[in-house]
């Protein structure tokens, strides 16, 4: 009604106090291919749905689960081009802390960094929010690990297990029934797989997902060959 | 002129500094600390012109503990204060240097052990077990080459911090009557001794 008046310019309140732009960029993610993580006392699992238009697509070159310093790595849901500039930045901005510490820098300060850049494009003249959620796994400055989601507002969440993107609801429901707190690393990229197929269409396989996982401090993207070994257990 | 050196003990640092602040002929004051706490268990044994001790020391002091309130309380690391040191004497150095040579000792209880710094005004950064700036150098390294050893108790490092303290006091031209001792160690830092208390004024 009253309220669509105020939904182009960013940078003003609705008369009901929203900014209609990040409602309108939360869509955006809620449109893009599911996401989720669970975080384990021995490790963090993130992964997401790879499937692309069109079969003709070079599947294996479409990296969506990037590592950001050697112990943290993200994944999104929502538009890709804006992912990659989040994750350009994430990288510059660790290794600036690495330049000036000598040491790496710990997930919670990587997360409040790039909240911070994506709320400045809440408050700022001449743009637009970026249309992703990330999901950010790594090991924290006291050696814990962390999951965190980051929202196109800036805020920011640390989560025991979630799920962003199409399908989402059901995805986090069924991660809710099978979370446990003493859940291990393994159990979780199982868990982590059966969730992802919930809502896949079509087959899943190990070149149409991508999973990373945060074990022993690092993080690595596994391979399609690590993927099968757990499908072919998972059946 | 100024005498700082310190030793890496199990659990522990020592660091030691003369008290005098002189200029010229003239000996300002003999109860000057020049070993300053950085954070709960870090501290800075300074040389260099009052001035740029005194600011610098401050700058990074109060940097740590914005970013111990900045980050939820996380610490930084005795490495991490000194790399964040040194990024700070490289960025002045083709400004406006500042013109001190420090030694950075700290406590990490990751480890239980603490770790010596040794930073010069050119921005080097090296770890060292024992260390010495200033013309104290020419009097103390030696005695600490000799006698330093991998995991001396406290009571041990501060007999060779003594013996380098009567070296200087032998040898050095410069009367350097007060001596400030700090310890780092799991407790924090404290102060050991001093000849002239930096309280009176």
């Amino acid at each position: 009604m009253g309220d669509s008046a105020y939904s182009f310019s960013l940078t003003t309140f609705s008369r009901t106090g929203k900014l209609l732009q990040i409602e309108y960029a939360l869509n955006a993610v809620a449109n893009g291919r599911t996401s989720l993580g669970i975080c384990t006392e021995d490790g963090v699992v993130i992964a997401t749905d790879k499937k692309l238009a069109s079969p003709l697509v070079d599947i294996d070159k479409v990296s969506k689960v990037e590592m950001i310093t050697d112990s943290t790595g993200f994944v999104f849901s929502g538009v890709g081009p804006d992912y990659r500039v989040l994750v350009r930045k994430a990288r510059k901005s660790s290794q600036a802390y690495k330049r000036h510490y000598g040491e790496t820098q710990p997930v919670s300060q990587l997360v409040k960094q790039t909240a911070s850049v994506m709320q400045e494009y809440t408050q700022s003249g001449g743009v637009r929010p970026f249309g992703v959620s990330l999901l950010v796994a790594g090991v924290d400055g006291d050696g814990k690990t962390r999951l965190y989601q980051v929202d196109p507002s800036g805020a920011y969440f640390g989560w025991k297990a979630t799920a962003i993107g199409k399908n989402y609801i059901n995805a986090k429901n069924f991660l809710e029934k099978r979370y446990q707190d003493d859940m291990e690393l393994e159990d979780a990229i199982h868990t982590a797989l059966l969730t992802l197929r919930e809502g896949f269409e079509g087959e899943m396989n190990s070149h149409n997902i991508e999973v990373g996982v945060v074990r022993n401090g690092k993080f690595e993207v596994l391979t399609p060959a690590q993927i099968q070994d757990y499908l072919d257990e998972a059946n | 002129m100024d005498t700082v050196f310190g030793i890496q003990f199990k659990g522990g640092v020592v660091l030691a500094a003369d008290q005098s602040n002189a200029r010229s002929i003239l000996v300002y004051q003999n109860n000057l600390d020049k070993v300053t706490k950085l954070s709960s268990h870090s501290a800075m044994g300074v040389s260099g012109p009052n001035a740029d001790m005194v600011n610098f020391t401050e700058y990074i002091a109060k940097n740590l503990a914005l970013y111990e309130l900045a980050n939820d309380g996380t610490k930084l690391s005795t490495k991490a204060q000194a790399n964040f040191c040194r990024n700070e004497l490289a960025v002045a150095l083709r400004k406006g240097p500042y013109q001190v040579n420090l030694l950075l000792g700290g406590y990490d209880e990751k480890d239980d052990a603490g770790s010596l710094y040794f930073l010069d005004y050119l921005a080097a950064l090296q770890k060292v077990p024992y260390g010495s700036q200033g013309y104290a150098s020419n009097f103390c390294l030696s005695i600490m080459d000799k006698e330093y050893r991998e995991g001396l108790t406290e009571a041990d490092a501060l007999l060779i911090i003594e013996h380098c303290i009567k070296e200087i006091a032998t040898r050095f031209l410069i009367n350097q009557p007060n001596f400030m001792i700090k310890i780092i160690d799991k407790d924090g830092v404290r102060v050991h001794s001093f000849g002239g208390d930096p309280a009176d004024t």
